[in-house]
């Protein structure tokens, strides 16, 4: 059922590798981009903590679609700076897992914050070093699971940068059931292609979470 | 195309982006109520729920569209070809699968004495699960509905890849016709960010105050 | 005589009325063990936090030897690090082994090297006799001997006086010995000690000085036997009958 899909296997190759990079440069950046954001909200004071609400407001309230639009084609009308797909994808992809994932850090950062900030004082840390020795490596450990939705949610969303000219995988099945007819065939094979991607990815990070699990720091699933 | 009818455009937009999410989030309801309870009091089940679970969480609602729409909508004519309902159909099916997990997170977050209590009081199994479990599990799990809604509002936006006329699809055109790149887009964007920040909310806030009323 | 500790009038407020601290001057010097007491919600907690500089007195002076806190220029983290503080709900650092624990604020605050301060912190927990539990966690610990590795953390860093919130009042009571035990040598060693807390026969038998703390105030201070046998104010002496009725109870059951 699936031969004909031979010839097209570099071509589902290389959009599997832009889904691939443009899904763990967003999740990571994202990750970088939420922990800074957080600490920003809980320190910077009312000037930064609105900045950084509009901010998330923007990118948790409107679609991916609506997003890679504005970057893609409004934007660079406004500013009158090129951009290509590829560019757009990765930065849109990490702004908008930035705003996800901040709230998600505050959240851990929250639960543990209040007493053991006060212990971190009272050895004679500074707030920067408790944040960073104490209250962070906890907070993180605690976020790991709404990381991995955060993941699956992630990568779905990449199959929209096919609306941009970018060629990901959904691109390139779009390409191919146009070329064959065999569309119902195609889409069953990178549906398929996704499926295995996701799963795998989230197994690896279970494993991943078992061998960093501390006794004590662990969250009921 | 002139203001009056960009703006009409827009408002039909905005009637059918509504629709889709409403009733993906009704269907989501039908499927994945029963779903979460069957996962928790009846383990032969597991696997299938698990897989259903697995597939949504596991493949891009656009790949299922396009799947749908143009895939299975060349042998089914009847209810694929059917942009509305295929994207409800998707999207209905996704929101089961997420609305199984949040309603067994209530569940659980019930706990075994509420069912226990039904139990010895003489309800049968189904009975206790729709009088007693049922509301309660409703009230718990407003927030995570709450977010299911908004997320459903914002994915309605795939359906732009199979032509419905939703809010995506109407600004989209605005721009093919006044070749404005900017307005079209930021309005869409505004229009989304209106629909799911106040009802997210408000069923936020709604859930909190009758979960203190039944000092839960 | 070396003045460890002192304060100077002050003051701490909770909007909109609850005064915590009124007008409180109070100085401990070295080698002293001073003991607060009274009933809860009078502020002795807050007090405690006040002079540790945990929470900023609203007016008033707090010193640590001739160094004022209070003055807006000063480090407050290097003057933290040379006072000892022990919470009542121990707040251990969950992420971090006992060892760990210990170690933090003198790899990071001290800035000792690691072998160094491997050596304190292992010589600290011994003192506490949590040496063998050095590489468990948090979680994995009693409460008394997770209060045991919050004092070691206190000690670690050679503090000129060690600040004590109820350190047995959130554990159960067979594990509140294990704490006094390690109190107890710690006072035989001549550490300075401010200690808030109600385990009163331990404070009859260690403490050179009890104050007697209420509605914000300090209301009576003497020697242990004072309180045990004429406390001069009314308030005092209440308190202590309610408190001899209750232990007697206790102990008969």
């Amino acid at each position: 059922m699936f031969e004909f899909i031979i010839e097209y296997l570099p071509l589902i190759l290389d959009g599997l590798i832009l889904t691939i990079e443009v899904t763990l440069v967003g999740i990571f950046a994202g990750l970088a981009l939420g922990t800074i954001l957080a600490i920003g909200d809980m320190y910077g004071g009312k000037a930064v903590s609105t900045a950084i609400r509009v901010y998330v407001e923007f990118f948790r309230g409107s679609p991916i679609i609506v997003q890679l639009f504005i970057f893609q084609y409004a934007l660079p009308t406004l500013t009158h700076i090129p951009v290509n797909p590829y560019v757009t994808g990765f930065s849109v992809f990490a702004l908008n897992s930035g705003a996800y994932q901040k709230g998600y850090v505050k959240g851990a950062m929250e639960t543990v914050f209040q007493d053991q900030m006060m212990a971190g004082l009272s050895t004679g840390m500074s707030k920067l070093q408790t944040i960073f020795y104490v209250i962070l490596p906890q907070a993180l450990r605690i976020v790991i699971p709404a990381w991995s939705n955060e993941f699956c949610s992630l990568t779905k969303s990449t199959a929209a940068l096919g609306l941009i000219g970018a060629m990901d995988l959904t691109g390139v099945g779009k390409t191919i059931a146009g070329q064959t007819y065999r569309v119902l065939e195609t889409w069953a094979f990178v549906a398929i292609i996704y499926l295995i991607w996701i799963t795998a990815f989230t197994k690896i990070a279970d494993i991943v979470y078992e061998k960093k699990k501390i006794p004590g720091i662990e969250i009921s699933a | 195309m002139d203001l009056v009818q960009q703006l009409l455009l827009m408002l039909g937009g905005v009637v059918e982006t509504l629709a889709i999410s409403i009733f993906s989030l009704l269907l989501g309801l039908l499927i994945g109520l029963p779903l979460s309870f069957v996962k928790v009091y009846e383990k032969g089940f597991r696997f299938f729920v698990d897989g259903f679970e697995r597939i949504f969480r596991g493949i891009p609602e656009i790949v299922l569209m396009l799947m749908f729409y143009f895939g299975l909508g060349m042998y089914f004519q009847f209810p694929f070809k059917n942009a509305f309902f295929t994207a409800f159909f998707v999207l209905g099916l996704r929101s089961a699968a997420n609305q199984s997990q949040i309603f067994r997170g209530a569940i659980r977050g019930i706990g075994e004495e509420q069912m226990l209590a039904a139990r010895s009081l003489g309800l049968s199994r189904l009975r206790s699960i729709t009088s007693v479990m049922v509301p309660q599990v409703f009230i718990f799990s407003t927030p995570g509905l709450g977010s299911e809604y908004a997320l459903l509002v914002k994915d309605s936006s795939y359906a732009f890849v199979i032509g419905v006329l939703d809010i995506m699809k109407t600004t989209d055109m605005i721009r093919a016709a006044t070749y404005d790149f900017v307005t079209p887009y930021l309005a869409a964007a505004l229009l989304y960010i209106l629909l799911t920040f106040p009802i997210a909310t408000w069923l936020d806030t709604w859930g909190s105050r009758r979960k203190k009323k039944l000092g839960l | 005589m070396n003045t460890v500790m002192e304060c100077k009038h002050l003051w701490k407020t909770y909007e909109p009325h609850l005064v915590a601290v009124k007008d409180v001057s109070f100085r401990i010097n070295e080698g002293e063990i001073k003991l607060i007491f009274g009933p809860s919600g009078s502020g002795k907690s807050t007090f405690l936090r006040c002079m540790a500089m945990l929470t900023i007195p609203d007016k008033g002076d707090v010193f640590l030897r001739d160094e004022c806190l209070t003055k807006p220029e000063v480090d407050l983290n290097r003057a933290r690090a040379r006072i000892g503080f022990v919470f009542q709900h121990i707040y251990l650092f969950r992420h971090l082994s006992a060892l760990g624990n210990v170690e933090l604020a003198l790899r990071r605050v001290l800035k000792l090297s690691k072998e160094e301060s491997r050596e304190r912190a292992l010589r600290a927990l011994r003192e506490v006799k949590m040496e063998e539990w050095a590489h468990h966690y948090p979680a994995q610990l009693s409460g008394g001997q997770q209060q045991r590795v919050g004092i070691a953390r206190a000690l670690a860093r050679n503090p000129d006086i060690i600040l004590l919130d109820e350190p047995t009042s959130a554990l159960d009571p067979e594990l509140t010995g294990e704490v006094i035990d390690t109190l107890r040598d710690l006072a035989k060693k001549g550490t300075t000690m401010l200690i808030v807390s109600h385990e009163m026969p331990f404070a009859r038998e260690i403490a050179d000085e009890m104050i007697f703390y209420d509605e914000g105030a300090i209301v009576e201070t003497g020697p242990p036997e004072q309180f045990f046998t004429s406390p001069q104010s009314e308030r005092a002496q209440k308190f202590m009958t309610r408190l001899i009725k209750k232990t007697k109870r206790e102990q008969d059951v």
